[in-house]
């Protein structure tokens, strides 16, 4: 008759494999790198960052990941780490690490832009000379807000082709706005900057990403005289792999 | 609540996460860089303890440390540990988020026409850091500093200075951590020459290091990413052309944005057409010193008192710098 095994009991000062301080703070270190090579992995540092930084993101990660391994090695190696062992504490940042880096894997950003934007002012940088003036048709809308800052006499665009994206912002006391987002560092400093657009039927629901085809035109409103977009076609889009701009 | 406000905190969060995440581990690499080439922190304990000059050593090791605010905290630390006088760990902390080369580069690169902020910023932070140094000298270090680090830079410190029985473990010496055994009195482990940390203990003190540290960064983001979301920023730049008011707004934008130090010069450039010249200095004063994303790791090296000390210290000077520039440039 098979006896049942007696339960291995670990021999003092060495603690059972979970309970090894360096071992679980291996498996934190990996966790935290999981974040930083996923988010570098699945695109969502466009929506995030700035591309200035997308490398120093991977690299972190990558470092990281190597701390995390070194961790683990000496946990099932070296004897003096794998003698340490994992106090209550420790667990506890296990457990809300785990739980914390988990949801940032797993629910990936959906920001609203217009909400974004409409607690922003607007972008303001003023451009005062432009060095390099694209044609008219391939302006994007960040390149005709920059220009007409530079040049702000409407007049001197009126008539010109307009073939721009954007998503839709709404604008208090006035009809929505085709924006983008500035962003200089992370999505924290995000501000919007928009054109006005004389839309044909009822304006489209805020956030949604167009795509316009038309021509600029002069109205004269509370303002002023400004330029307003007059399109010819609306094309609706799905927000663009990289949809921040620097 | 609205779900679409929800998932933009969300996604803030993560932005500002992932932004700090890199800059936390510099730090941590520096700090533990630090441990390895100097061990036993000798030379820090010769920096000058002058109630000025202290501060100015500390804040000049910025050029040397080049960390923004989330990194410099454990590099701090270490200053700390090492048995730095208080006032020059002080001065780094509080000066070394502006006095380094990044982060002036970056001041120039967004406001290259404006040649006095590239002379008032760095100018200013000296003048915070030196300020706030001298406020904090005025509480007892136990009482400033956390149990635990007050602990270990008490092995640190010179017999001179602390006594025997201030110094808890001191039985152990530098030993006691690495398990190096009973051998050496504390009397001796004073005297004999500090031990280089091994590898392994170097990797188990970063890692756990970056990972408390981590979670702290956590919460202020988190926190930093709720206000953002729920308070409209444009409340907060509607008063810009009032002198007083428009300083006192902009601190607390920057405390708020809780963006990077080498970063958030070009964040104020977004603005800084709509803001008093006062006022957008103090956005690059006070953003480095303190914010939400840093309450979380400030408290890791001071006590709440402290801690309150230290808002409280630096939102005046920085309003008292804000107005004398409005004065001067308005």
């Amino acid at each position: 008759m098979d006896q049942p095994l007696a339960p291995v009991k670990p021999t003092p000062g060495r603690p059972s494999l979970p309970q090894r301080a360096a071992l679980q703070r291996g498996l934190l270190l990996a966790l935290w790198a999981l974040v930083l090579l996923r988010s570098s992995a699945d695109g969502r540092l466009d929506l995030l960052l700035r591309a200035a930084f997308h490398p120093l993101v991977a690299l972190a990660g990558l470092l990281l990941l190597a701390l995390a391994l070194v961790q683990l090695r000496l946990g099932l190696i070296d004897a003096a780490a794998a003698a340490e062992r994992a106090s209550r504490r420790q667990g506890l940042v296990l457990l809300v690490t785990a739980a914390l880096t988990m949801a940032v894997v797993a629910v990936p950003p959906a920001p609203s832009f217009a909400d974004l934007a409409a607690q922003r002012p607007g972008d303001d940088t003023a451009q005062e000379d432009l060095s390099f003036v694209l044609p008219p048709a391939q302006r994007s809308l960040t390149d005709w807000v920059r220009l007409l800052r530079s040049q702000p006499d409407p007049d001197l665009f009126a008539g010109d082709p307009v073939r721009i994206s954007g998503f839709v912002l709404p604008m208090a006391g006035g009809p929505p706005q085709i924006a983008r987002l500035l962003v200089r560092c992370c999505l924290a400093d995000a501000a919007p900057v928009g054109l006005p657009v004389r839309w044909p039927g009822p304006p489209p629901p805020p956030d949604q990403w167009l795509r316009l085809e038309g021509r600029m035109a002069v109205t004269s409103g509370a303002d002023g005289r400004q330029l307003v977009v007059l399109p010819s076609r609306i094309e609706r889009i799905a927000r663009p792999a990289r949809p921040l701009e620097p | 609540m609205n779900p679409a406000r929800l998932a933009t905190a969300w996604a803030l969060f993560q932005g500002l996460l992932i932004e700090a995440l890199p800059f936390l581990l510099i730090g941590v690499l520096i700090s533990a860089a630090a441990r390895w080439f100097a061990p036993g922190g000798q030379w820090l304990q010769r920096l000058p303890s002058h109630p000025v000059l202290g501060p100015l050593s500390g804040a000049a090791l910025g050029f040397a440390l080049p960390a923004c605010e989330c990194g410099n905290v454990p590099v701090a630390r270490q200053l700390l540990v090492g048995g730095a006088p208080l006032g020059a760990a002080l001065g780094f902390l509080f000066a070394a988020p502006v006095l380094n080369p990044i982060v002036l580069a970056s001041t120039w690169a967004a406001f290259p026409n404006q040649p006095w902020l590239l002379l008032a910023r760095p100018l200013g932070a000296v003048l915070v850091a030196v300020g706030l140094a001298l406020l904090l000298r005025l509480v007892p270090e136990a009482e400033l500093l956390q149990g635990d680090l007050l602990a270990e830079r008490r092995l640190a410190l010179p017999l001179s200075e602390v006594s025997l029985l201030e110094r808890r473990g001191g039985v152990l010496g530098r030993g006691g951590l690495a398990g190096g055994g009973l051998s050496g009195g504390a009397l001796t482990a004073a005297a004999r020459p500090p031990r280089r940390p091994s590898l392994a203990e170097l990797f188990r003190h970063g890692g756990q290091e970056f990972l408390n540290l981590a979670l702290l960064l956590v919460l202020g983001c988190l926190l930093a990413a709720l206000v953002q979301t729920f308070v409209p920023r444009t409340w907060l730049l509607t008063v810009g052309g009032a002198p007083t008011l428009s300083i006192l707004a902009l601190m607390l934008l920057a405390l708020v944005v809780s963006v990077c130090s080498s970063v958030d010069a070009f964040l104020a450039l977004s603005f800084a057409a709509q803001v008093t010249p006062g006022a957008l200095l103090a956005f690059l004063l006070l953003g480095p010193v303190i914010d939400l994303k840093l309450v979380g790791l400030l408290g890791l090296l001071l006590r709440p008192r402290g801690l309150l000390l230290t808002i409280a210290g630096a939102g005046l000077l920085v309003l008292l710098i804000g107005q004398w520039i409005n004065l001067w440039r308005l």
